[in-house]
């Protein structure tokens, strides 16, 4: 039964009243109020220039990107066969490796990242196995370096890839599957002509949300990276706890949270397209 | 064109077995229903014989060739699902082309096989819809076009039309029927719907517990059902309980009921006679047959018949179906009557 | 909440009230903040807490009744809680920089020396006291070295052998720009600049001088716990670090060794918000801590250099000997111009990233 335009935004009404005490009031004040105490317009346009215009930002967008784009496409290499697998688990085993993708999540973000930091340091246990293996001989820069923001990243963003994966593998119907099967698909073919057109949207989806969540990272590239592994969110803490430069904070701020809601406003649209479709 | 031979095939789940050495010969061409309850295994020998489901044991053959252990790809079957299996990201054209481009058949062949497949189950025009713009016949024909397009021997159909509603439902058995003649392809056709394995089959496999009951014609399974349970799910059945007392069957009130091919070696059985072979008439009126005394219980105007309920003693109660007709006098609940029938008409089964 | 329309408007202190009143959020929750007979001081956290706890604040409760309540807050946080008129905080214990900062806003109060009870102001060090600032120790930055890699004599011993890469291989560290002062002090030295000519900084030369040892930088630290744990776990073989840090893991058997020679002195400092809530509680703190006894205690903990000179004679002389600021090493140091820092951070930060993503 339809519910009544009033009665949808009082059901709603809550969540708002959250997202904006806590999210928006806070957000724009921050902007409009570090953005008004630079004076008139040409003083913020000015500022404006300056700090969109640094080598310093214009190479952090294009680092966060593309640290972003990578960890996505590691995350989804890594997740679409584990949401495969657990869409086809049934009972405990399914129960075993859901917790297994879940559980680490219950522990800090922070003691996980220092967890892969014994893992992938210079003596850390990977590259000491492999020394021992005799597989390499000098030991792999595996950590404060991209490689290490990218191992990092992926993992502490593959659960929201593979529980997304997951949803649209769930949703699409075994039986079309059997079906391409009995028409004469081989395996592979079954795989490209039928489950994979049928969880694109999910890929999509995940995408989106991976690459929304690692723009915004900070943590892990923080405790992880090298030098030049800056993204934009450190350099945002950067401007204000060394600089107090509140406007430049905000401008970085405007740049991050625009490039959030223009792929946002993509998911969302893609996301109704495919719920019209009923896929 | 091609056989089907299965050769006791067997298959269980765990303890349980599903299907228990079935054999049976499909003519090519043939019709062929396997009609029975959920849980008699016919949708499992269905899954064998298309290779979804692998056999413990026994053997499965085309024509000549032993296919137990080819994957379903490679056994080149036409199939019809019972959900339709439309594929929701492919317009109609793609859906009923896939068996075509699959097997990467070059593209104005697959034109032209898809052409001819949708003009033959009258879809011409729906090719860029997408399987939720159409009806629930239309995904039928879609599902029916993509398992012809590829023109295969074989065709298996899993109840295509449990979703229909029955007007229907009946057209489209007369069109799944003309088709596959017209194509000559051998169809095993998974029901359990009697009427529509009655109404289509050349013959029908009715199943019980993995095992075959009874295979037969329609008609031959209908009339001379060879066990109560054929009896019982083909539709009406009288089974009217008798005991042979000095090498006459007897029936309720002791009396006298004769069968035109008795079985002497049963003891006791039950007398199998379908309503529409009962005569009802006024209770003293001289009658041909078999005849029992009784009392109407109910009546019922189904429109082309009159089914009435006769009660001979306290626990059997005759069924009796009346063609309608002008002269047709209605019979009335608690009005003394005797229904009859002939010893041709009726045989004995055990049980 | 005093937020307020017009104060957006017109101005970015005005516009920051409201944002420290969030920041102080925390604060407020504890509940006890605002009684009386308490003192909330802000601290970097960690072990330095648990010492501090154990050498200051316990026994200063013990002895006045006043509890003291150690939070963490960030140099922007303090300023904001500043600028917005909502100090809900008495005491800062932090490096002499943010204090700077602070001072040269107005936000601290003066110190009152003359109510001393239990420390006597001439003990401390002359350098080390000032109007609004009293240090509660000096630390140093040194050269640390893995004893592994460089056996025997063999070591860097100075900041030119850092910087020389073949004669010393391996992967290295140094202050990051998050520390405030990124080690442009140690690029100067190590081409060449004496340490009385260090200030003010030839910010061009240091940047090309870091340039030069940048391919050998494994990492940037921007926490003394980083800059620990990279050493530890020979991450780095060679780095600079503060001397406390690295005492730490020395003492728990981490093969590592440090040179006195070319050694930056910073001062860790305490001051008074201004307008805090309990000013007199905050200024019995600073009389308490500063004794010679208390600092004895913390100084030798940290192995970080007392600022009351009547201190070093209730330490150790082989602990003693493991601080800066001591009579052997003195002259071996240089003391950071803290001053200049404050006054050029904001162009070294903006050069910093452009120099660190080049």
């Amino acid at each position: 039964m339809p519910l009544g335009r009033l009665s949808q935004w009082l059901l709603l009404a809550p969540a708002l009243a959250l997202l904006s005490a806590l999210f928006l009031v806070p957000i724009v004040w921050f902007i409009a109020g570090s953005l008004a105490s630079l004076g008139g317009a040409s003083e913020i346009w000015g500022e404006t220039q300056r700090t969109l215009g640094s080598t310093a930002i214009v190479k952090t967008i294009l680092n966060t990107n593309v640290i972003a784009l990578t960890v996505t496409l590691f995350a989804l290499l890594l997740g679409y066969p584990m949401s495969f697998a657990l869409s086809r688990l049934k009972g405990a085993a399914f129960t075993l490796v859901l917790v297994c993708i879940v559980l680490p999540y219950f522990t800090s973000i922070i003691v996980r990242t220092y967890a892969w930091m014994v893992l992938l340091g210079r003596r850390g246990i990977v590259n000491d196995m492999l020394l021992s293996l005799g597989l390499i001989d000098q030991p792999l820069a595996l950590l404060y370096n991209r490689t290490g923001v990218i191992i990092g990243m992926t993992y502490v963003l593959l659960p929201y890839m593979v529980l997304t994966l997951y949803a649209a593998m769930k949703a699409v119907d075994m039986r079309l599957l059997q079906a391409a099967e009995g028409m004469g698909a081989r395996p592979f073919e079954v795989f490209r002509r039928v489950f994979l057109p049928l969880t694109m949207h999910g890929v999509l989806a995940g995408c989106l949300i991976v690459f929304i969540l690692a723009i915004g990272y900070f943590i892990t590239p923080a405790l992880m990276g090298g030098p030049s592994d800056m993204m934009m969110a450190m350099l945002i803490e950067r401007e204000i706890e060394l600089s107090q430069n509140w406007p430049a904070a905000a401008l970085m701020t405007i740049v991050l949270l625009a490039i959030t809601l223009a792929l946002y406003s993509i998911y969302s649209r893609f996301n109704d397209q495919s719920g019209a479709e009923g896929f | 064109m091609s056989s089907v031979t299965l050769e006791k095939l067997t298959k269980s789940y765990g303890s349980e077995t599903v299907v228990r050495s079935i054999s049976m010969d499909i003519a090519q061409g043939e019709f062929l229903s396997l009609l029975g309850p959920s849980g008699s295994g016919k949708t499992t020998t269905l899954s064998m014989i298309a290779g979804f489901v692998t056999a413990d044991s026994g053997r499965i053959l085309f024509g000549a060739k032993d296919v137990t252990r080819l994957p379903p790809r490679d056994r080149k079957l036409g199939m019809v699902f019972q959900n339709y299996a439309i594929f929701p990201h492919l317009d109609v054209f793609n859906n009923v082309a896939f068996p075509l481009t699959v097997r990467r058949l070059p593209k104005d062949e697959v034109e032209k096989r898809v052409r001819q497949a949708m003009e033959m189950v009258r879809l011409t025009g729906f090719e860029t819809r997408y399987g939720k713009q159409l009806s629930g016949g239309q995904q039928q024909r879609v599902a029916l076009a993509r398992a012809i397009v590829a023109q295969p021997e074989i065709i298996l159909m899993d109840e295509p039309l449990g979703a229909l509603d029955k007007n229907l439902r009946y057209q489209m058995q007369m069109e799944i029927k003309e088709i596959s003649s017209r194509l000559g392809m051998t169809v095993i056709y998974v029901t359990h719907d009697q009427e529509e394995a009655l109404t289509m089959s050349d013959r029908i496999a009715i199943m019980e517990n993995g095992r075959i009951a009874q295979l037969g014609a329609p008609r031959d399974v209908y009339e001379h059902p060879e066990s109560v349970f054929v009896a019982r799910f083909l539709g009406e059945a009288n089974l009217v309980p008798v005991k042979r007392l000095d090498g006459i069957l007897r029936g309720p009130g002791g009396n006298a009921l004769r069968v035109e091919k008795d079985r002497s070696q049963l003891a006791t059985g039950k007398i199998f006679v379908r309503p529409e072979k009962i005569r009802l008439s006024s209770a003293g009126e001289p009658v041909d047959g078999n005849f029992l005394p009784g009392k109407i219980r109910s009546v019922a105007f189904l429109g082309n018949v009159v089914r009435t309920e006769i009660a001979v003693d306290d626990e059997v109660d005759i069924v009796c179906d009346t063609a309608n007709s002008d002269r047709l006098v209605m019979p009335k609940a608690g009005d003394l009557v005797q229904v009859s029938w002939l010893p041709s008409a009726c045989h004995v089964l055990e049980g | 909440m005093t937020m307020s329309l017009k104060g957006m408007r017109s101005s970015r202190r005005q516009f920051l009230v409201g944002g420290a009143t969030l920041l102080a959020a925390p604060y407020v929750l504890k509940g006890k903040a605002l009684a009386a007979g308490q003192v909330i001081v802000r601290t970097p956290g960690g072990v330095y807490d648990e010492i501090m706890r154990k050498n200051v604040y316990d026994p200063f409760t013990e002895a006045t009744g006043i509890t003291v309540v150690p939070v963490a807050a960030t140099v922007a946080k303090l300023l904001a809680m500043f600028e917005s008129g909502n100090v809900e905080l008495d005491l800062i214990d932090t490096g002499e920089g943010p204090l700077i900062q602070l001072e040269r806003k107005g936000a601290l109060t003066p110190i009152d020396y003359g109510s001393w009870k239990l420390s006597k102001p001439e003990n401390i060090t002359e350098e080390y006291k000032s109007e609004f600032r009293v240090t509660d120790f000096a630390y140093a930055t040194v050269l640390a070295y893995n004893t592994d890699t460089f056996k025997g004599d063999a070591h860097p011993d100075n900041w030119p052998d850092f910087w020389d890469a073949e004669k010393f291989p391996g992967p290295r560290m140094l202050a990051d720009m998050a520390t405030g002062t990124p080690n442009l002090e140690f690029a100067l030295i190590a081409d060449g600049v004496a340490l009385k000519d260090l200030y003010p900084l030839d910010v061009d030369r240091a940047f090309k001088s870091l340039s030069r040892i940048r391919p050998a930088i494994t990492r940037f630290w921007d926490t003394g716990a980083l800059s620990a744990q990279l050493m530890t776990d020979a991450e780095v073989v060679t780095g600079s670090i503060w001397n406390g840090r690295l005492q730490a893991v020395m003492d728990k058997g981490a093969p590592l060794s440090f040179t006195w020679n070319q050694h930056m002195l910073q001062l860790q400092q305490v001051a008074i918000f201004k307008d805090s809530p309990n000013v007199a509680e905050a200024q019995q703190l600073i009389d308490f801590m500063m004794q010679p006894s208390v600092q004895a205690g913390y100084g030798a903990a940290l192995r970080y250099s007392p600022s009351n000179t009547k201190a070093f004679d209730l330490i150790d002389p082989k602990i003693v000997e493991q601080m800066p600021g001591n009579p052997a090493t003195r002259d071996k140091a240089f003391v950071q111009n803290v001053a200049w820092w404050e006054d050029n951070r904001d162009a070294i930060n903006k050069r910093w990233s452009s120099w660190i993503l080049g």
